[in-house]
This record gives structure tokens, sequence and C-alpha cells, in this order.
């Protein structure tokens, strides 16, 4: 039927060309803000805008103006999806990929654009902004694929006179829970997967981000989706938590920080009073990612892997390196390296191509940053920090190269979600898997070494559930690394890969007599 | 990797086609080319070198097993370590590879189990381990020293003086770690500077050579100095371009006075894509500016696996009619090496590959530039640097029938790859420059194995030559 999956390719920013275009397109963007979202359900808007985003950079800059969606807006979006997901559910998996490739294609249309918006709601520089939009039309349409292949997989054995046959069913109306990370494509792709496999999908967006959630929401729309088997329900915890507690809510897809991952776990396995089956979570939360530098390591490689995988966005994806665990030979030079190499990184608007990184989401998340890096140092930790200016306005954040961090501090053991990178000797590569096993997180891990003895070490010896050898810690591609962590870093599910459906999906097995009169029929 | 080995498969499969071709009545020119190729040939006997060459060709699985070895030996605290590595790739060069490889594809080394056994051997006794990573490590430093003409440009004086009484010029290369902080683009460029006025006091002291020291346009430096933008910066941001060209410039341009005041030549290398926009406009830019107006004698660098290479040859003569200079602009013509990053890169981004995706494109868009740069002497010269007699042979015919003496082409090949080559250019009193690398092996790792790659290709004319293809079909246009 379609052609078989491939990556959206990606803008070449190389080419002076580009850039102009992607300039141009956010000088248009800017023409508008802010943009107003509003809650929509079953085709229906409700305007009330009260909820602002701002550019993390120049926080006086209103993105989007929100509608809150209310408890009342919760209740009627779960009454409408019911209704609307029997026929949608029922309908061949390629009607639905049909959709969501046409959405993909509403995407694609506005590629620019919304790498623009990703670029001022969330302060993400372009390249990470365009992959963004890039990997929400990776998730559209690679779940629409895997969804048609679902429904051909015939896996059953059969013997003469019963006919045997597995159905992959949708389970329901799923809430979607989406951070502002990556605020395109990781709402598009648990939207997309709850759809693809038959389920309404009720996106509530992080409130940093409800403009490129509507983006959503319009591709969606043009392309043809039913009405009521996705809304877009803007707001702050309570939304969230008005959706997880709702009865009629079958299946929740969050990613987010590990608290209300574990709080929403809690709250779903409660079952509510008139509520007919059980919750299913599907939960990406954080990590504290480590990457290995063994002594064979080529430090022209790691060097700038380890930059781009602590410092890209600032720090704030959760692939990224936040502890380098290093050989202990190498130890002083591969920190000296680091510390000259801090003061090449520049820190600057997002929508300049030659900041390195722009600001954090918030000023929070500021403060959050600076005071660990503050306790590190009390303690006895060097902290190097990228010297020159920053911007007076907005969330902005020098990174740090921390060495000496206190084995039980912030900056050893929490998930900062900012610039910072404690790099860390040990004594081999031993010791450095028992350092990444003591930690609860276990989402993604990096090893250099050009030794394959020890590559199959730390790949046997690793929990985390994506280890980069020899590159960097982010980045993954929805189909070449499916995506997602272990331990309290998430529910063991890949996003992007082939089983993520199997979430969304409630199996269904008919066996059929075909014996009729001693003649079988089947 | 398997792209181009399947490719090279084909290639071979085309070649007993070709020499049927052959027998056609080939163009004039042609003709010509094929006549210079055959009296640049070296003996038609494999030697011993080709003999292994066209072994490593064959085997691809050994070939990345004996890479990796000398990509890791500068690492390596003694020769234990180094046989623990040693037995590791030989170890996997054994087994077929992993990630779904179908049985029996040739993935795996024909050598399996030879290979195994001596993996085994290494990595069995502590007896055997430390001879092994020994022996390892004085045959990555010989394969060194053929490719790297010393530690420091004193060290390689001798050599270079060597060549020089041997009717070859040279040109210098500082290899070196990548850099990655300030402190590194500066230590590159003090070393730049350093080589610059131990070249020119070396060369001060060689005998006249004639035909090295001028051609049509005049005067030609002896001391010659090749430099890596992206080693005087750790501000490379394809992106940004910008940002490299504002923090290398000032670096650059003491290293263009230092060379004007020698009297020696600075040649700016051209590296992958990403740094293109980089280190062109850089170098144009600072070529443009007053000072530099009668010197020194500069050049730069197009590449032709470039799909857009021949654009980039209209902006280069483009600037060289417009710039008001009275010192001549040198172009040296390569194919392009880092073909296999470039489409890696592209094939990973989802972009249309950059560069020329059949190696006979590489050879024709070369073949189709050489003319355009000739026309413009003097006001550029050009260099081309190639070790394919094929594409070496047609711009010494395409010279000549633009009417320009010999000293007016400079023919260039690599130390290590083009010895031979160079020799035959000199006999013929063509005027020829061997690009020598300086540095130690740790800095020189990365130079060594791109080197190797090359070398033993399958699409690489040295490597198709090794296995003994043969002459005329190898002299055939692309
Ligand atoms: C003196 C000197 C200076 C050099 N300086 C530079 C420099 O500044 N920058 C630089 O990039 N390189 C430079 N090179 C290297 C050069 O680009 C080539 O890599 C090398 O010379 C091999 O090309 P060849 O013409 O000698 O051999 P050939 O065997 O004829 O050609 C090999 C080349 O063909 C191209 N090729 C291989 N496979 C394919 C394919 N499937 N499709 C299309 N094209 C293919 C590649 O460019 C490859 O290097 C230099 C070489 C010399 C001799």
């Amino acid at each position: 039927m379609s052609a078989p999956f491939r990556n959206e390719p990606l803008l070449e920013l190389r080419r002076a060309s580009v850039r102009d275009e992607l300039r141009g397109a956010l000088a248009a963007l800017d023409a508008r803000l802010p943009l107003e979202v509003p809650v929509a359900i079953g085709g229906e808007r409700r305007h009330a805008p009260v909820l602002d985003s701002v550019d993390p950079g120049r926080p006086e800059r209103v993105v989007a103006r929100a509608t809150v969606a209310t408890g009342a807006d919760v209740d009627a979006a779960v009454a409408i999806a019911a209704q609307a997901v029997g026929a949608w559910r029922d309908a061949p998996a390629g009607e639905r990929a049909a959709v969501l490739a046409r959405a993909a294609g509403e995407l694609r249309g506005r590629r620019r654009e919304l790498a623009a918006l990703c670029v001022r709601e969330v302060g993400k520089p372009w390249p990470e902004a365009d992959a963004d939009v890039a990997e929400a039309i990776d998730f559209l349409e690679f779940y629409g694929r895997q969804a048609v292949a679902l429904e051909a997989r015939a896996e059953l054995e059969q013997l003469p006179g019963e006919r045997n046959t597995l159905r992959h069913r949708g389970r329901g109306v799923a809430a979607v829970i989406a951070p502002w990370n990556f605020p395109l494509a990781i709402a598009t792709g648990m939207t997309a997967a709850a759809l693809a496999a038959g389920n309404a999908a009720l996106l509530k967006p992080a409130e940093q981000s409800p403009g490129c959630a509507l983006a959503l929401a319009q591709a969606l729309e043009r392309a043809g989706l039913p009405a009521g088997l996705f809304a877009l329900l803007p707001g702050a915890g309570e939304v969230g938590a008005a959706l997880v507690r709702h009865p009629g809510v079958h299946t929740i897809a969050f990613t987010g920080s590990g608290a209300v991952g574990l709080e929403i776990v809690e709250r779903a396995a409660r079952v509510a009073p008139g509520q007919r089956h059980l919750k299913r979570v599907v939960a990406e939360m954080g990590g504290k990612n480590c990457t290995l530098v063994d002594r064979d390591a080529d430090l022209d490689d790691a060097v700038p892997a380890l930059l781009a995988s602590a410092f890209g966005y600032a720090g704030q994806k959760c692939s990224a390196t936040a502890r380098a665990l290093v050989h202990e030979r190498l130890h002083a030079p591969l920190l000296e390296r680091l510390r000259g190499a801090l003061d090449t990184l520049s820190v600057g608007p997002a929508d300049d191509f030659a900041s390195d990184l722009g600001p954090l989401i918030e000023a929070d998340a500021r403060d959050r940053v600076e005071g660990a890096l503050r306790d590190a140092a009390a303690a006895g930790a060097r902290v190097d920090r990228t010297v020159g200016e920053l911007p007076d306005d907005g969330w902005f954040v020098a990174p740090a190269v921390v060495a000496g961090a206190p084995a039980d501090g912030a900056v050893v053991r929490a998930e900062l979600f900012g610039p910072v990178l404690s790099v860390e000797p040990v004594r081999g590569m031993e010791e450095a898997c028992d350092r990444v096993d003591e930690q609860s997180y276990a989402l993604t891990g990096g090893l250099f070494s050009r030794d394959p003895r020890t590559i199959e070490l730390v790949s046997r010896r690793t929990p985390v559930g994506n280890l980069y050898v020899n590159r960097g810690t982010t980045g993954a591609m929805v189909a070449r690394q499916p995506f997602g962590g272990n331990r309290l870093s998430g529910t063991g599910t890949k996003a992007g890969g082939p089983d993520y459906l199997l979430q969304f999906i409630e199996p269904v097995v008919i066996c059929e007599n075909t014996v009729r009169h001693g003649l079988t029929f089947g | 990797m398997t792209e181009v080995r399947s490719r090279g498969g084909r290639a071979r499969g085309l070649g007993r086609l070709g020499g049927r071709r052959y027998l056609h009545r080939m163009s004039a020119l042609d003709g010509e080319i094929a006549v210079w190729g055959r009296r640049l040939a070296g003996p038609a006997r494999p030697s011993a070198r080709d003999r292994a060459t066209a072994l490593l060709s064959r085997d691809p699985a050994l070939r990345a097993a004996l890479f990796r070895v000398v990509d890791v030996a500068p690492a390596c605290d003694g020769p234990g370590e180094l046989a623990d590595h040693l037995a590791a790739y030989l170890e996997e060069a054994a087994r077929p590879r992993g990630g779904g490889a179908p049985a029996g594809s040739d993935a795996g080394s024909r050598l399996a189990p030879v290979l195994a056994a001596a993996g085994a051997r290494v990595a069995g006794s502590r007896a055997g381990r430390v001879p092994a990573g020994v022996a390892a490590r004085l045959a990555v430093r010989a394969t060194a020293r053929r490719f790297i003409a010393g530690a420091t440009p004193a060290a390689a004086a001798p050599e270079l003086g060597r060549l020089w009484s041997a009717g070859i010029a040279s040109t210098v290369d500082l290899l070196g770690e990548a850099t990655v902080t300030a402190a590194e683009g500066r230590a590159y460029a003090a070393r730049c500077a350093d080589a610059l006025d131990t070249l020119a006091a070396t060369a001060a002291r060689w005998p006249p050579a004639p035909l090295l020291e001028a051609d049509a346009a005049g005067p030609l430096p002896r001391a010659s100095l090749s430099v890596k933008v992206t080693a005087l910066t750790p501000l490379v941001r394809p992106a940004a371009p910008e940002r490299g060209r504002a923090d290398a410039a000032d670096a650059l341009r003491d290293l263009l006075r230092r060379a004007r005041d020698h009297g020696a030549h600075l040649h700016v290398d051209m590296e992958s894509l990403d740094a293109r926009e980089l280190v062109l406009e850089l170098a144009l830019e600072l070529l443009s500016e007053r000072e530099f107006r009668d010197g020194p004698s500069a050049g730069i660098v197009v590449q032709a696996y470039l799909r857009d290479s021949e654009q980039q040859v209209d902006r280069v003569l483009a600037w060289a009619r417009a710039a008001d200079r009275s010192a001549s602009l040198t172009v040296r013509l390569v194919k392009g090496a880092y073909w296999d990053q470039e489409t890696i890169e592209a094939l990973h981004r989802g972009w249309t590959p950059p560069v020329w995706s059949r190696k006979g494109d590489s050879d024709r868009c070369f073949e189709r530039i050489v003319p355009r740069l000739l026309a413009a002497f003097p006001a550029v010269r050009t260099a081309v640097a190639t070790h394919n007699l094929r594409s070496v042979a047609h711009a010494i015919v395409a010279a000549r029938r633009a009417g320009l003496a010999p000293a007016d082409l400079e023919l260039q090949v690599l130390r290590g790859l083009g010895d031979e080559l160079a020799a035959a250019l000199a006999a013929e009193r063509l005027r020829v420059r061997a690009y020598c690398p300086v540095g130690d092996l740790v800095a020189g790792m990365a130079y060594l194995v791109r080197r190797l790659l090359e070398n033993t290709a399958n699409d690489s004319f040295l490597a198709t030559r090794a296995t003994g293809a043969a002459l005329d079909r190898l002299l055939e246009a692309p």
C-alpha cells in the first residue's frame, strides 16, 4: 500500500539558503503571535484565554494564550470520545493510517513555521527544533504503518476444524499527557500511537507549550480525523489529574518527571466507582544518564559527543548525559579538554544560529540548576562555567563541568534538566558499571571504547533502555533507535519501536469451530 | 561500506566489458592520454606492497581489523594492551558480523580460520601476548613512517631536501588532534608559524631547481605549508560558519603575513562539506585584503566529488577575475577525501548525498574542471592532486592543448601513496609536489587510517592497479 517507512529528512542547515528560509518563517510567525489556543472537543472550540506561554529567552514575548480546560471539559471530551471510538476502532487499520499520513503531510507543509514555533515557545535552537518537527512527522508515518502490520499479523497455530484469530483492538480512550521539551514530537508520538491502534486520544499538553499542541490539533483536523477522536485540553496539572482519575479513560500515556509519573501510576491503579476496566499506564520518566569513557577512548570523538549530549538544548532532554564516568588514565586530560571546550560554547537566543545553547524553560529551572551548582561548590567540588555574557533577559544558564561533586549531592544524584556535566574518575569499566547499577534511573547510557570486549561487557551489564556506543546519547531516531527507559525511568516501552502500539491494544482471541456434521468448512 | 563494496564488485564486472570497448576507436584526446598514462606507469609487476593492498581490498573484514589496530595503537599503553585489542579485532574479523548479515555472505573474513587461530594465539598466553603487541606496534610505526615525513618540520627537513634533489617540491601538513579548545587552536597556529620559519630556513639551503621555482606566472616559493582551518578554531559550526570565520581570521591572517614575509606558499586545505562555507569564504575574504595584494602565494582546494563543485569553480574563478591582486591564486583540484563520511551522514539525515554516488562521476567531473582552471592561468595556477594515472595524464594533455608550458601545471601526490608517480613525473620533467604530513604517531592516527582506507577502497585507482588490472583499461575515459 504505502512506501516503506523512511525518516523524514532533516533540514540541511549548513546551507545558507535553508537558514534564510527559516529566518523568514520566524519573522512571519512573530507577526502572528500570540497564537490563541482553545479547548477543542468534538469539533467545538471554546475560547477563554488565561494561560500564557512565553518565549523563555524573552519572557515578555507571549507566544500563545491558551484556554484552560475545566472538569466539565474533561468529562465532555471523554464522553464524546467514548461515542466516537467504536467506529474508529472497527475501521481497517489502513484507513486510520491514511488519516495519520495526511496529518503528517499537514505538518510537513508547515515544516519551517513549526520549527520556528518550537524555537519561540520552548527556546529550542534551530537544529533541535527542526528535528522535533521531523520526529513528529516520523511518528505519524511510523505508527500508521505499524497498525497496518499489526492487523496483518497471523501468529496463532491453526489445526483442522478450528479457526483461530487474534484481533488487536484499541483499548478505548487514551489520555495523553505530554511534556514541553519535545513539544511537538512527543505529544504527536503518543497521540499518533493511540489513534493508530484504534483509540481516541485526549491531549493535555504541557502548560509551557500549548502553541505547539495546537499545530497537532490542526493537522489532525485537516487530515479528516473524525470529530471526537481527538481533544485538545490545555491546562496545568489539574487537567492531567482529572484525566487520570476519570473512570472513562482506559490508557494513560505520559512523558514527564518521575514524581508525576509515579503519582499517575498510583492513581491509575485505583478503580473508580463505575469503572469496568484496569487502566494501563505508559510512562516515560527521567534519567540521570552516564557516559562511560574507557582508557582506549578517542578523546577527539568523546569530547564533542559529551558536549553535545550534556549541553544540547541546554541539557533539557531526558536522554542527556549528566555524568561522565572516566577511566582514571584519561580523567585529567578529558577534564582539561572539556573545561577548555566550555569556553567555545555560546549561550544566546535560540533563534540565533550562532547559539549553542538557548535558555532554560523557566525561572524555576534556572534556580534549581544554579542552586545545585552552588551546593556542589560549597561541598568542595570544582565547578567550571562557560565565561562570557549571558543575555540579561530570559532564563539563561552558563553550562558547567563539575569535578569532585559529592556523591550524594544533586549534581550526581538528581535529574537537573540543565547544562551540567559531572565528571568522575573510575578505575575501570567494571567499576563504572557498578556506579550505573546503583542508580534507580535507567534511561540512556553512553560508552566510548575501542575494545569489542568492553563493548560487550557494558552491553551485558547496563540496565539502561538505550545504550549508545562511540557516539552521543541523544537524538534517537524513530524506527532506528526505539526509545525508552527501564527501572524508575519508565515502563520499559519503546517509543518509535515495533511493540509500542501493543500498549494501546486489547487483544481478543476468537476461536471458531469449523466442523459441522463431521465436515470442516474452514 | 557495504555499498562501496558492492559497487566495487560491479565495477570489476564492467571492467571486463571495458576491455572490449577499448578495442573500438578512441578519440584522439583519449589516445594521447593513454600514451601519457603508459609513459608514467611504473613497473607492470605488482610489488609486495601491492599484493598486500590487493589482499586487503578483497577482504573487508581483515581490512577493518587491521585499521582498527592502527587506529587504537596510539591510545594503548604498552604492547599488552595493544595485543588485547588485536586479539579482539581478529576474533571479530573471523566471525561473520552480527546485525543480521545473512549466513554465507562475505561479511566475515575469507581468512576466518587463520584469523581465529591468530586471535586465540595472541589472547591465549601471556608469553604470546607481549611479542604480538610489540610486533603490532612496530608494524603500525612502519606504516606511519611510510606516510608521515617526521615528527616535526625539523625532523622532516632532510626528507624534504631529498625530495627537492629528486626534482620534487613539497608542501608540509601538520597533523594534530582535533581542535576542541581555543588553546588547541592557538597551539596549532603556533606550530604552523614555527613550521613556516623552519621550512623557509631549510629551503633557502637547497640547490637551484629551475623547473620547480618559476612558471610563466612568476616565481614559485620553495617552502610551502598546507593548513587546516578547522584546526585553527574550535568554533566550526555548520549552521553558523560566521563564528569560525571570525575566530580563525586573525590566526590565518598572521600565517599569511608570515608566509609573505618568508616568501613561502600557504595552502588552505579543504575538509568536509560541513566546514566548506567557513573555509572557502574565510580564505577568499582574507586574500582580498589590501595587505595581501601582492602576496603571499596562496591556494585553496576544489573537490570534484561534490555535485556542486562546478558552481564552486564558478565562484572561485569569478573571485579571481574580480580580485585586485597581483599574486595568482593556486587552486588544488582533488576528488575529495571524505566520501564515506559525506555519504553516511547524508544517509542518516535523509539528504541527497552532496557527493556523486558513482566513482566515474567524480572522475568525469574532475576532467570537466581541469580545462576550466587551466584557462584561467595565470590569474589561477592549477595544481592537479591525484594518484589516478588517467586523471594525471588527462591533466597533462589538457595543459598542452591549452598551450601551457610544462611548468605551468602543477601535479601533486601524497607522500607514501604517490611516490612512484612523483618520481615518474619528475623524470618527465613535469612539475610535481609531494604533500608531506608531519607529526607524531598520536597526532597522525586519523590521517593514517584515512590514507589506508583510501588506498584499499575498492573503487580506488591504486587498489585497482594493485590487483593487477590491465593498464589500458585503467587509462580509459571514465
Ligand atoms: C596532494 C594532495 C592533496 C590533497 N588535499 C586534499 C584536500 O585538501 N581535501 C580533500 O578533501 N582531499 C585532498 N586530497 C585527497 C583526494 O581528495 C583524494 O581522496 C585522493 O587523492 C584519492 O583520489 P585519486 O584521484 O588519487 O584516486 P582515485 O582512485 O581516482 O579516486 C578516489 C576518489 O574518488 C572518489 N570516490 C570514491 N568512491 C566514489 C564513489 N562511489 N562515487 C563518487 N566518488 C567516489 C573519492 O573522492 C575518492 O577519494 C589530496 C590529495 C593529494 C594527492
